[in-house]
């Protein structure tokens, strides 16, 4: 199983973009008002950072997974208790994201299907994907993807030229101050900062040439879009309006008109939102499945599914309301960034630093 | 075995991505083109909606008898937009559709007891329709114009919007109202029509609603009023101005295109001062006068005499809004939120009591591009 570097490209982008569009234009706008674009932005740098940590980290030990360099690093308990955080953040980030996937699809188009259905449904589709071709078939699912979301991003965004109101971004850090701003930025921030599984991807790239430009880029491209969304959203609800919107991307494409003939064309954005979630979806039951294979000794990753993907919808279908999707995120923003994207990386990086010094001696 | 199984996976996967549990066929829905909402006397909402009659529509070129209508109007009363829905249903043997509805008609006493608690639902309903247009009906009920017999089109309600830009106004959308609603300083202006017995539906001007009382009516501004508010606020793309000039009151009018507007705010002692600015570029397409506009005095006298007969009607209208209606119908207080946050945030909370005492400089500059066919009047 090989990564090419623009599939690692469009794999993160991929993964991101859609979530973040979705579900954090809306909550920033809440606390930073109008300026919420430059909230954006200072996620992005952000989300650069952990991006190259994370990134270098992994850099130092080719070839290698998380689960199996920590053990190397760390002897074969510590290493593998340092991994169970991971597993936890994986597998509630994938079934929150089912959750949310197959809630919204219900809401807009399919109200009458059973939320448990559309679960089954995409997860019986990312079982098939990971259990053919694996990383390589997600990666190659991505490449072509993500350009599609891409231009129906930028398409969409066109489309509403006509709905914009230049006033209402103004006044720039009037309303809200730098702080807010700030605070704002932490929710995108913990969006992007998801770059960690990257400590996992990076295992099966095919040369190590420009991985680090490629990984960051993508994060750099991810939030340029997301920006680009928020800027958008207020541009053609203005704050106030756009703060109450739930899925305000979603909303801005539904006042698209142009001459009263271009019009609903919410239906066809909805499925850069099914390739989103696919690609997601796919992915950590991707990464779920390998790393507890390697964590369990197990020689076939592919048998681990049978666990991994039953996990991802209990936690789906356990999950009761939308009040506990924001505690979810909340948790993902407080607990799980800082830990598993910021501590154990650096904590892992000093061991590999100290590791190299004693053999050099 | 395992192809029997698989083949079933696929059947029941189909049935139910194909979305069978949603199938509901166009014959099956009624279709809601225009809603109207009214309060009643006794306090109670009422909503009055267009249905589309497909059967009717089809048959535009069959002319005499037999010919069926194109739309149904049903009303029912409810305690909010849903329940007087649910009732709406029992008159109709198709259920509700929402997603095409082009108009909302706000009825004036309903205008009169505030917008406020209904605005939910036209964005929360996933099935609702954010493009419609909004009006207010003047001095009647939404009822009466809903139920008026409209001369183009097959539906009153595309009409509406229709007629809004062939006065050469931008359409005024439900989310422009709710953007202005949930705004700093700026008063929903929306477009109002009245039902004439006679004439049918007529354009009449715009309603003032303040958006800080519950989003009520305030009162209502003349057709020629609401055109400069609208090129103030920049939601005009044309407009027709007529004077009249000379000693014998004869008249010249200009088809003004390229409308341009401006408020700055300047700050003297913490009290701002401001500054509207209007341009327009268009041609004269009438002159039954004296002057010849292809000379360069009489083009000049024209567009003096044509910037500062304009000047005096926005005036006129600044003085309405300060001492009649003391209520910013400009949207200045979100101009100086724009361009001076700092001082709005002192600012805002007695806005409506600073309102009236602002000073404010108004100039408009008419130009005129095209003098027409002719030179001197014929």
């Amino acid at each position: 199983m090989k990564l090419t570097g623009s599939q690692i490209f469009w794999t993160l982008s991929t993964v991101e973009i859609i979530m973040a569009v979705w579900l954090r234009v809306s909550p920033a706008i809440e606390t930073a008002k109008q300026d919420a674009w430059m909230s954006m932005i200072i996620a992005g740098a952000i989300g650069l950072a952990i991006t190259y940590l994370v990134t270098h980290v992994s850099l130092l030990h080719p070839g290698e997974t998380l689960t199996q360099f920590s053990r190397k690093l760390l002897g074969g308990w510590i290493g593998r208790i340092v991994i169970l955080p991971y597993f936890v953040a994986w597998f509630l980030l994938s079934g929150d994201v089912l959750r949310s996937f197959a809630d919204f699809i219900h809401l807009t188009i399919l109200d009458r299907t059973p939320i448990w259905i559309l679960m089954v449904m995409i997860l019986a589709l990312a079982v098939y994907l990971t259990g053919i071709s694996g990383i390589t078939g997600i990666g190659r699912f991505c490449e072509l993807a993500g350009p599609v979301t891409f231009i129906t991003l930028i398409l969409t965004f066109l489309l509403n030229a006509m709905n914009t109101k230049l006033l209402h971004i103004l006044p720039i850090v009037g309303d809200s101050s730098w702080q807010e701003v700030f605070k704002a930025s932490l929710p995108p921030a913990s969006f992007f900062g998801e770059s960690f599984m990257l400590l996992v991807l990076l295992a099966f790239i095919s040369s190590k040439k420009k991985i680090i430009v490629k990984a960051l880029s993508s994060i750099v491209f991810t939030s340029i879009m997301v920006m680009l969304a928020t800027v958008m959203v207020l541009l053609v609800f203005g704050p106030y309006v756009g703060m109450e919107l739930r899925f305000s991307y979603f909303m801005l494409v539904r006042s698209i008109n142009i001459l009263n003939f271009i019009q609903n064309v919410d239906v066809l954005v909805i499925f850069i939102w099914i390739f989103g979630v696919f690609a997601k979806i796919s992915l950590y039951l991707f990464i779920t499945s390998y790393e507890m294979a390697q964590w369990l000794h197990v020689k076939n990753w592919k048998k681990l599914m049978w666990f991994c993907a039953p996990a991802i919808f209990i936690i789906a279908l356990l999950i009761p309301n939308e009040a506990s999707i924001m505690m979810l995120q909340k948790l993902w923003e407080r607990i799980v960034i800082p830990v598993c994207a910021i501590a154990i990386p650096l904590f892992l990086w000093m061991m590999t630093v100290m590791r190299r010094k004693i053999t050099k001696h | 075995m395992k192809k029997i199984l698989l083949i079933f996976c696929l059947l029941f996967l189909s049935a139910s991505s194909t979305g069978c549990w949603n199938l509901k066929e166009p014959n099956q829905r009624a279709f809601i083109i225009g809603v109207g909402m009214d309060m009643t006397e006794d306090k109670e909402l009422e909503i009055s909606s267009e249905v589309a009659v497909p059967a009717g529509l089809g048959s535009s070129q069959v002319t005499g008898a037999g010919k069926k209508n194109t739309y149904t109007v049903v009303s029912a009363k409810g305690k909010d937009f849903m329940d007087a829905g649910q009732r709406l249903q029992a008159e109709l043997s198709r259920s509700l559709f929402y997603a095409h509805r082009q108009t909302i008609l706000i009825g004036h006493h309903m205008a009169e007891v505030g917008l406020d608690k209904y605005l939910d639902m036209i964005f929360r309903n996933p099935k609702s329709e954010l493009r419609s247009v909004i009006l207010v009906v003047k001095d009647g009920t939404a009822k009466e114009v809903i139920k008026a017999e409209p001369t183009f089109d097959p539906f009153i309600s595309t009409t509406l919007g229709s007629q809004q830009s062939a006065l050469g106004m931008k359409p005024y959308y439900y989310r422009m109202l709710l953007c202005d609603a949930f705004s700093e300083g700026t008063q929903p202006i929306v477009p109002a029509i009245t039902a004439d017995p006679s004439r049918g539906y007529v354009y009449a001007g715009s309603a003032i609603l303040d958006k800080d009382h519950g989003i009520k009516l305030v009162g209502y501004l003349n057709p020629e009023e609401s055109m400069y508010d609208n090129w103030i606020m920049g939601k005009q793309k044309n407009l027709t101005f007529t004077t009249s000039i000379g000693k014998r009151n004869e008249t010249i009018s200009i088809a003004v295109q390229s409308l341009k507007h401006r408020t700055r705010i300047k700050m003297v002692k913490h009290r701002p001062q401001i500054y509207i600015s209007l341009h327009g570029i268009g041609s004269i397409v009438e002159n039954n006068s004296s002057l010849d506009p292809s000379r360069e005095d009489d083009l000049k006298t024209i567009q003096t005499k044509l910037s500062q007969e304009a000047e005096k009607k926005v005036r006129k209208l600044v003085d309405k809004a300060q001492h009649q209606y003391k209520i910013d119908i400009f949207g200045i207080g979100e101009h100086v939120h724009r361009q001076h946050p700092e001082i709005w945030k002192t600012l805002k909370p007695h806005w409506r009591e600073t309102f009236p005492e602002l000073p404010i400089t108004v100039s408009v500059h008419l130009r005129y591009r095209d003098p027409g066919q002719t030179n001197s009047s014929l």
